[in-house]
Order: C-alpha cells, then structure tokens, then sequence
C-alpha cells in the first residue's frame, strides 16, 4: 500500500508555544484515519501544516512533511497551491461562517475547478450540478445562485464537501465536520463522507472528538494530547485495550460506558497550555498510573506492530 | 429588491421635511435683518422698511411663512434671492458644477490612495508600511483644513511655483460654460493648453479636499480588513489552493469593502462641509461660499434653498449607497 501522507518530527510553534510538537503520521492511500483528542490538543494544527495554512506567526519545522511523493518542505508555494485544493483538500467545524457570504454557491465551487483544471463555463456548471446532486443537495440546479446565508448549517457542510471533492482530491481532511450541526444531520453528514470516501478511493483524516463517530467510521486511530501523538492503533483495539493511559481515561468517560454511574468519571485538570508544559511525560500531571520516571524523562514514541504509543508504562490489557 | 427600494424612497420623505423644518427655523433664529442689511449703513425709513418686508413675505407669522415655503419648494420654486433677485436654483445651478468637480476630485483622490493604502496596511500588518500609512492617515486627518491648505498653497505654489495659487482657470483663457465644469468645458474648447490650467487649479484643492476622507477611508479599509482576514472563508479560500492575490483582491476584499462603502457614502457630507472652506481658501466660485456669503448677508432664501439642496444631495447618495450595499453584500437586499 502506497504511503500517501508521510509526516515525521513535526513542530508547529507560535510564539513559543509548541502547539504540535514532535508529531509522526502516516496515512495510507484510500484509508480512512482518525484523529481523537481535546480541545488544544493540536489536531487542527497539525492539518493545517498539512495544507499550508498555519496562520501567522506560526513556524513549521519537520523532518518529513511529504503527500504522494512530493517533499512539501522543498516544494515553493507556487507549486504547493497547484496540490492544495485540488489533490488534498480540507472541510472545516463551522460550515456557515467557512463559506464566502459574499457569492454563490457556484461560484465558490466553480472558483476551484477554474484554478486547478480549467476548462469552459459551461463544463464547469455541469461538473457543479453533478457535483451538488453527488453531495445529496436536492435539485441543486435551482440551488447554484444561493447564497450561504440562504443556507442551512448541513446544506453548507454539504456545499463544503462538493467544493473539497471538486477535483477528485486523493485525501480529504475533515477537521470536525460534524460538531456545529445537529445529531441527525451529523449522521447524514458521516454517511455522506464515508460513502464518497469509498466511492472515490481517496483518504480520509477525520479529526473529532467524538468517540462514537471514531468507532463507526475509522480504521486507524491516532490520539493526541497537548500537541503530541500519544498512541497509534486500530480503531478495533483502541476500544478493547487502549494501551495509553490518556485513551484509557477518554474511553471511561464515554457516557455511554457509565450507563449504571451516578458521576461521569472526568479526567481531572486541563491540557496544559503555554505557561505550564510540565517536565517529562505531558500527561503525567493527570495520570492514574503516574510514576517518578514520568515526571522526568519524556517518553519515547515507541511503535510495537501496527500500533504505537508514547508511554513509560503502556497499558497491556488493562480491562477498559 | 424593488421592495426594498421602495422601502427604502419611502424613507426619504420625513427626513426631508425635518431638513426644510430644521433649516427654515435655524435661518430665522439668526439675528439680524435682511431689510436693513440691504438698506446698509444709512438706514431706511419705517414705512419702507414694512413694505419691502412686505414684498419678501417677512410680515406674516411664522408657521405661515414655513407653510407657504413648503408648498413653494414641492411646487419646485425655491424662491428668490433677496439680494440678486435671481431665483435660487439657477443661482445653485450655476455655481454648483465648480463644487461638483471639486469634490468628485477630491473623491477620486481620496479613494485611490486610501483604498490601496488600507488594503496593504491591513495585509502587512505590523510592517513600517502599516505604521506609516496610520501616522500619515492620522495626521491628515487631524489638520485643519484651512492650515493645511495654506501650506500646501505656501510651498507648492509660491516656493516651487508648480501649481496656480487660487481660482479654476488662468486669466489667459476664456472658456465658454457649457457643461461648467472647467475639465469638460476646457478640454473642448480650442484654447492651447487651457485643459492643463484647469487641472492644475485642480490639483491642490482636490488634495486639500480630500485628505480627510483619504485618512478615514484608509483607516476604515485596514481594520475591516484584518478583521476579515481572520475569518473562516478566507481559509477555505486559501484551502482551495488560490494564490494569495485571489484570496485578497476577490474574497477578502469584497467583504471588507462593506463597511468601507457606507463610510464613503457619509464623506459625501464631510466633503460639502469642507468644500465651504476649501472654496473660500481657494477662491473657488461654488456653492460652499455662496452659502456663506448669504448667511452674512441673511439671504434666507439662499441658504435655506442652498442648504435643502445640498442636504437632499446628501440624502440622495446615501441611497445609493445603500443600493450598492444590497449589491455588494447579499444578504442585505435578499433577506
């Protein structure tokens, strides 16, 4: 299987703060990934560097930043936005504000196809319409000089999706493209990413919080915590034996595992931010397991098979 | 959006009548006497004095006299000037192409630099180009008109001798008004050289004119601008892979040009308050110093007709800005 995104020691800092920091990924052709984690815990982030788009004053270093062959290190930025858009593209967490209320959903649409493949007017609002039907928009003719704000929060999501696939793009990032919508429409929304998604033959990164949503729809899973990949695994055995105290802890206050508990068990304290980064292992402050060693040495990303996990003491077996 | 434009007509009416009202009350609370100012320094004798009072309709109350000036103005007939006994919209309408010109100039000044200079400013933030172009806005804007015309008239005109000190045309020429405004006018006529003399009488006023809506317009661009720079369409457009001048020219700019409009549409008024003093340092024959002229010499049918004209002007352009608001940002003339 052919490595589509290869990403080895990448570090995103904003001022001095390591919002992703020292991050491995790899992403197979036509496989569909996931990245768990809370809040601040630099999924986007990582994305983001991924695409090109770490806003200012963000500095990217990486040993290997590659996608399909291409060293987007070397590459200059002239060449790098001829792939964005067009052989990876990305959706967004909020679909009503990501979409220009200024133009019409063709336009927008329209503006991608011109960019990276050209060809007529006509061509292009065929490509549109066949584009918003596949996107499950219902006569979407009459829906091609809308505009955002004539739009619900899931027929935006859905216009993002028409936009991101435009160009048939081998990977698809999905940064949270459920969370602003509502719970029916985040299922039509998953339904409609993974059926393109095994239609078309292209990758997905789907970045969430979401357990459920990992549960469904990924194969790999990564978790991250304070800008780090703290374990690699299956999504089968992320759930039967996490081996990272972290995903342990997440995976207990599903509240769907505490069906009988009168209290959500929580993890206790907050992902640490720039002025507190502890010494050692980034979890240790908040782990149940914690030993000395954790509180000084910075534990290895150690990998084992298919899985990895960056821990002094991983978890074997530990009833979850 | 023809509801919203006839909405939108609708609203045109009381804010007419509370200028004619406004205008009509303020001119008679000036103290003073049109009778005497006429009659100047001699005097006049009573009986003379209640006749011509008579004859301009003064001897009657009030709210009589409004009334009967409302009907005149919605029957087109703003009166008569008491001094010239011209009517005052010929007056108005021969003075008024010299303010027009003036002030489109300095428009078109204004806009041109402080458009792209905003733009860059909120692109390269934090840069010695943002920094400067606030210093040089703020300071422009700061100026007093007066001051900062006689300096630019003192150093450009008398020192270096570049450009004419006051007036719209060299003496040398003789141009026929056709259209009144001299750039036309001028560059149709068969005079040599007489379209250079009419631009470079131009030139100061229109920058005099013009600095202080080119420092609010700069102002306003850059921060609307860094405040959708920010925003959630301007990744998605970076997303898509287009180049970094797309992503600003086309989606951000269009968004930022939203507030920036209405803020050209209200320098509108700023300019005709500053053409009065533009015009005055400048020997400018428009309307602003017409109106100050008749204000001395309590012509109230000029200033309050000069006044109903320029504030319908007024309202008229903010019209059309909101239409070109409805055109620009969709979600204003659909929703």
């Amino acid at each position: 299987m052919t490595k589509l995104v290869e990403i080895k020691k990448l570090s995103v800092d904003f001022d001095g703060f390591k919002a992703v920091d020292d991050v491995d990924l790899t992403v197979d052709a036509g496989k569909v990934v996931g990245i768990v984690g809370e809040s601040g815990s630099g999924k986007s982030v990582t994305q983001l560097a991924l695409m090109g788009l770490i806003p200012y004053p963000g500095i990217i270093e990486a040993e290997r930043l590659m996608f399909n062959g291409n060293d987007l290190l070397k590459m200059q930025d002239k060449r790098r936005r001829q792939i964005t858009g067009k052989d990876v593209s990305m959706i967004f967490q909020e679909p009503m504000t990501s979409l220009n209320p200024c133009f019409t959903v063709e336009y927008q649409i329209s503006e991608a196809l011109k960019i990276h493949e050209g060809g007529t007017r006509q061509q292009r609002r065929d490509r549109v319409i066949e584009l918003l039907s596949q996107v499950g928009i219902p006569v979407p003719e009459d829906r091609l000089k809308s505009f955002p704000h004539q739009l619900s929060g899931g027929m935006c999501q859905r216009v993002m999706i028409a936009m991101a696939i435009a160009c048939n793009p081998s990977l698809l990032v999905a940064d949270e493209p459920t969370t602003a919508l509502d719970v029916t429409i985040q299922a039509q929304i998953l339904e409609l990413l993974v059926d393109l998604q095994k239609k078309n033959n292209m990758a997905l990164i789907l970045i969430t919080h979401d357990m459920a949503v990992i549960a469904e729809t990924v194969e790999d899973v990564v978790v991250m915590y304070a800008g780090q990949v703290v374990e690699k695994n299956s999504a089968q055995n992320i759930f039967t034996s996490p081996s990272h105290p972290y995903t342990h802890a997440l995976l207990n206050a599903l509240p769907e595992r505490n069906v009988q508990a009168r209290r959500l068990p929580t993890i206790p304290g907050i992902v640490p931010g720039k002025y507190n980064r502890p010494k050692g292992c980034l979890f240790h402050p908040r782990c149940s397991f914690v030993q000395e060693i954790c509180k000084k040495e910075i534990p290895a990303y150690t990998r084992k098979d298919k899985m990895a996990v960056r821990c002094h003491f991983p978890l074997v077996n530990y009833p979850s | 959006m023809i509801q919203f434009l006839a909405k939108r007509f609708l609203q045109i009416f009381p804010a007419f009548i509370g200028i004619t009202l406004l205008t009509f009350s303020l001119v008679h609370l000036i103290p003073g006497d049109p009778v005497e100012l006429l009659a100047g320094e001699r005097g006049i004798d009573p009986a003379r004095h209640e006749q011509m009072k008579k004859a301009m309709g003064l001897d009657k109350p009030l709210a009589v006299q409004y009334l009967q000036y409302i009907t005149n103005v919605f029957k087109g007939d703003l009166g008569k000037s008491f001094v010239t006994k011209k009517p005052v919209l010929k007056e108005f309408m021969t003075l008024f192409p010299a303010t027009l010109e003036l002030s489109f100039c300095a428009m078109i000044f204004a806009v041109l630099f402080g458009l792209p200079a905003g733009v860059i400013a909120g692109v390269k933030r934090g840069t010695v180009f943002d920094h400067s172009v606030m210093t040089v806005s703020l300071t422009g804007y700061s100026m007093p008109i007066f001051w900062w015309g006689l300096l630019l008239i003192l150093f450009f005109s008398v020192n270096l001798g570049w450009t004419p000190v006051s007036g719209r045309l060299s003496a040398l020429y003789w141009i026929d008004a056709d259209t009144g405004f001299m750039l036309i006018d001028a560059f149709r006529s068969d005079e040599q050289g007489a379209f250079k003399s009419a631009l470079s009488h131009l030139i100061l006023p229109s920058i005099v004119l013009g600095t202080i809506p080119l420092a609010v317009i700069a102002r306003m661009t850059r921060s609307s601008m860094l405040e959708v720079l920010q925003e959630d369409y301007v990744r998605t457009a970076r997303a898509k892979g287009l180049s970094p001048a797309r992503v600003i020219m086309i989606h951000a700019l269009r968004n930022a040009l939203i507030p920036v409009i209405t803020v050209i549409g209200l320098q509108v008024g700023v300019l005709l308050a500053g053409a009065i003093l533009t015009e005055t340092i400048f020997a400018w024959p428009g309307v602003g110093k017409w109106i100050v002229e008749s204000i001395n010499r309590r012509d109230y049918p000029v200033v309050q007709g000069g006044i109903l004209i320029i504030s319908s002007l007024i309202i008229f352009v903010n019209l059309l800005v909101d239409i070109l608001y409805g055109i620009v940002n969709p979600r204003i003339s659909r929703a």
